[in-house]
C-alpha cells in the first residue's frame, strides 16, 4: 500500500515538473549533428534493403553516422504497439527527418509529429493511406517514395513468357492494405488483356504453404504482389506452387531471386536510395515536404531466374533474355 | 521527460486493456485468448464509426459493446459447447480475424486528420501527451470506479467466488454459467475499448494490432502485483495500470538504452518470465530481504 502511494505520487511529482517545464512547441537538438530516425516495421529482404539503400544514399551525400549525422534505426519487428513508443523516441530526441518504412512505421511517425520532416520509404499508396494530402503536393510535413509496381509491365510478361497461360493466380496477404491496392489493379489489368483471374489470400505466413497449393492447382501462374507477409514466406509459397509446376511471378526483385520466375520489378536498393537522396535533400535545406510531390522509380527492370525456368521447363523467349538484367 | 510523460500516457491506455485481461485472468482464473481479437475489434469498429462520421465518444462506446458480444461468444463456446477456455477463446480471436478485415473493409484504416476522443482536451493547448494522460486519468477512475460498485454487488461477488471456487460457487446456488458469461463479456469490452481508444492515440486502425496484446496485458497484471504486493479489491485494480505503466517504462528503458530492437521480445518475454517466477523464487529460498519488505 505504501509503496503504491509511493509510486502515484512520485508519477505525480514528475509529469506535473513535465507539465510545467514542457512546452507546445519542439524542443531544438541540442547537439551539433542532425539526427536522423528511421523506423521499419519488421525486417525481410525487401525492407532491409530499402534500409540500406537509404544509409548508403545518405553516405554518398555526405551524411555519415557519428561523423556528419546521427542515425537512430528501430526496427518493431512486426509488433505494432512499439511503433508509438518508437516514433516518440525520435520525437523527444530531436530528430531532424524521420523515415518510416513500410505503411503502419509511417503512420506511427505522421501520428507523433506534424512538425518534423517525414519521408516515406516505400509507401504504396501515400493518398490512399491519408500520410499525404495529394501525391503531387503532400502539403504538409510528409513526403517520400512510393513502391507501387509497374503491374500492367509484369502481366505482359507473363503473356510474354507463357502465351497459352489463361488463368492466373493472385495470392496476397489480407492483413495489408498495400496489397489489396495492387490486387484490385491487378485485377482490372488481367481483365483488360482478357486474362482469367483467380484471387486467394493469406492471414499469415502459417496459411501459405497451404492456400499456395491450392491457388498452383487452379491456375497457370501465379502473380504476387509487393507483400510484406507473402515475402517473408516466399521459399514456402515456391515449394508449394513448385509441386504443380506453376511459375510464379512476384513484383519484387528478391522474391524472384528466392525462387520466383520473373518480374518487370522495382529494384528495392534504388528505392531506398531514393529514400535516402530524399532525406538528404530535407537536411541540406533545399527541399520542403509540403512541395515535394511522391517519387516513383522511373523504369522497372525486367528481372528472369533461369535457373528456375530450367526447373520448370519453361523456355525464355530470347529477345526477353536479352533485355533482362 | 518528455519520455516519462509518453511512456505515462501510453502505459494509462493499455492499463485499461490490463484491467480486462485481470477480470478473466485474475478474477475468473480463466486464461482468455479472446483478447488478441477483442482489441482489434474494438479498434476496427471504432475507425468506421469515426470515419463515417460519429461522435469518437460514441464510437468508443460501441466498440465496447461489440467487445461484450466477442466475449459472448468465447463464454458461449465455454459453457454450452464445453470447449476448454483456452482453446474457445483462440477460435473466437481466429474468428475475429476475418470479421475485422469485413469491419474495415481492408487491413489499414487511417485515422490522421479525423476527430478523436482527445480533441475534447486539445483545445485546452496542454504540452504535448497531456491531453492524452487527462483523458486517460479521467477514464482510469470512472472505469475502476464502475467495476469496484460492480464488484460490491451480489452479482459481482458471484463471478468473484466462481473465479475462487466454482464447485463451492455452484453449490450456494450461484449459477457459474452466467458468471463467466458475465465475466468475459466484461473482460473483452474493456479489451475492445482499450483498442477503440489505442487506434485512435496511434492514428490507425490495422488488422494485426492484436498480435502480442495478451502478453502485454499479462505482464502488466503480473508486474503491478509483484512489485506492489498483495492488496485490496480497489487497490488491486489500481496495481494494474500502475503495472501497465511500469511495463512501458522498460520498453523505454530498454529503447533508450540503445539496445537492439530486434531483442525486444525476448527482453519482454524475459521479464514477464521473472515476474511470474519471482514469487516461487521468493518461497524456495525464503528470502527474508524480501519478505520483510512486503510487511512494511
Amino acid at each position: 500500500m505504501k509503496k503504491m502511494i509511493g509510486f502515484i505520487i512520485g508519477l505525480t511529482a514528475l509529469l506535473t515538473i513535465a507539465f510545467f517545464t514542457s512546452s507546445n512547441e519542439l524542443e531544438t537538438t541540442e547537439m551539433d549533428k542532425p539526427i536522423v530516425g528511421i523506423l521499419q516495421l519488421t525486417s525481410h529482404p525487401a525492407l532491409d534493403l530499402i534500409y540500406q539503400g537509404t544509409v548508403d544514399a545518405l553516405n554518398d551525400a555526405g551524411y555519415i553516422d557519428g561523423e556528419t549525422m546521427t542515425l537512430d534505426f528501430q526496427n518493431a519487428q512486426g509488433d505494432q504497439s512499439n511503433l508509438n513508443s518508437m516514433s516518440t523516441r525520435f520525437v523527444s530526441r530531436g530528430a531532424a527527418v524521420m523515415v518510416g518504412i513500410a505503411t503502419p512505421s509511417a503512420q506511427a511517425l505522421a501520428n507523433s509529429s506534424q512538425e518534423i520532416p517525414i519521408v516515406l520509404g516505400a509507401v504504396t499508396d501515400p493518398e490512399g493511406s491519408g500520410l499525404v494530402a495529394n501525391n503531387d503536393a503532400p502539403g504538409g510535413n510528409i513526403t517520400g517514395v512510393s513502391d507501387l509496381t509497374p503491374i500492367e509491365e509484369q502481366f505482359s510478361l507473363i503473356t510474354e513468357i507463357l502465351p497459352e497461360a489463361q488463368t492466373i493466380g493472385i495470392l496476397y496477404s489480407s492483413s495489408e492494405d498495400n496489397s489489396i491496392v495492387q490486387a484490385d489493379q491487378a485485377i482490372e489489368i488481367a481483365k483488360e488483356m482478357g486474362l482469367k483471374t483467380e484471387v486467394m489470400t493469406v492471414s499469415s505466413t502459417n496459411d501459405v504453404s497451404q492456400v499456395g497449393a491450392t491457388l498452383a492447382s487452379q491456375v497457370d501462374a501465379i502473380w504476387v504482389p509487393t507483400d510484406n507477409t507473402i515475402a517473408s514466406a516466399m521459399n514456402t509459397l515456391v515449394s508449394a506452387s513448385d509441386q504443380n509446376g506453376i511459375p510464379i511471378f512476384p513484383a519484387v526483385d528478391t522474391m524472384v531471386e528466392e525462387g520466383g520466375l520473373a518480374t518487370v520489378g522495382l529494384d528495392q536498393y534504388a528505392l531506398g536510395r531514393l529514400t535516402g537522396e530524399m532525406v538528404a535533400a530535407i537536411l541540406d535545406g533545399d527541399s520542403d515536404p509540403a512541395t515535394t510531390p511522391i517519387r516513383y522509380l522511373d523504369q522497372g527492370e525486367i528481372i528472369i531466374n533461369e535457373e528456375k525456368a530450367s526447373e520448370l521447363g519453361i523456355t525464355i523467349p530470347t529477345q526477353l533474355l536479352e533485355q533482362a538484367k | 521527460m518528455d519520455l516519462i510523460v509518453t511512456a505515462t500516457a501510453q502505459g494509462l491506455l493499455w492499463g485499461m486493456m490490463a484491467l480486462g485481461i485481470f477480470i478473466t485472468y485474475r478474477i475468473l482464473d480463466l486464461p482468455d485468448m479472446t483478447a488478441e481479437g477483442s482489441f482489434p475489434l474494438g479498434a476496427a469498429v471504432c475507425a468506421q464509426l469515426i470515419i463515417s462520421g460519429v461522435h469518437p465518444l460514441a464510437a468508443t462506446a460501441i466498440a465496447f459493446l461489440t467487445g461484450t458480444l466477442a466475449g459472448a461468444v468465447t463464454g458461449f463456446l465455454i459453457t454450452k459447447a464445453h470447449i476448454p477456455g483456452l482453446l474457445a477463446g483462440i477460435l473466437t480471436m481466429t474468428g475475429l480475424y476475418s470479421i475485422n478485415l469485413r469491419i474495415m473493409g481492408r487491413a489499414n484504416l487511417s485515422l490522421l486528420g479525423t476527430e478523436k476522443l482527445t480533441d475534447f482536451f486539445t483545445r485546452f493547448n496542454l504540452p504535448g501527451q497531456f491531453d492524452t494522460i487527462f483523458m486517460g486519468i479521467i477514464l482510469v477512475v470512472i472505469m475502476i470506479t464502475l467495476l469496484v460498485l460492480f464488484f460490491k454487488t451480489e452479482l459481482g461477488q458471484a463471478v468473484i467466488a466462481t473465479g475462487d471456487n466454482e464447485k463451492m460457487a455452484r453449490s450456494l446456488g450461484i449459477s457459474t454459467n452466467q458468471t463467466k458469461m458475465l465475466g468475459l463479456m466484461l473482460s473483452n469490452g474493456l479489451i475492445s475499448a482499450a483498442g477503440a481508444l489505442i487506434a485512435q492515440d496511434n492514428g490507425y486502425a490495422d488488422i494485426s494490432m492484436g498480435i502480442g496484446t495478451i502478453v502485454i496485458g499479462l505482464a502488466s497484471v503480473i508486474i503491478g502485483e509483484v512489485i506492489f504486493g498483495n492488496l485490496s479489491f480497489v487497490n488491486r485494480l489500481i496495481c494494474v495500470i500502475l503495472g501497465a505503466i511500469i511495463y512501458r517504462f522498460i520498453i523505454m528503458f530498454v529503447l533508450l538504452i540503445g539496445l537492439q530492437p530486434n531483442d525486444l521480445k525476448i527482453i519482454s518475454a524475459v521479464i514477464l518470465a521473472l515476474c511470474l517466477a519471482l514469487p516461487s523464487i521468493r518461497n524456495r529460498f525464503n528470502l527474508n530481504f524480501f519478505q520483510k519488505k512486503e510487511l512494511l
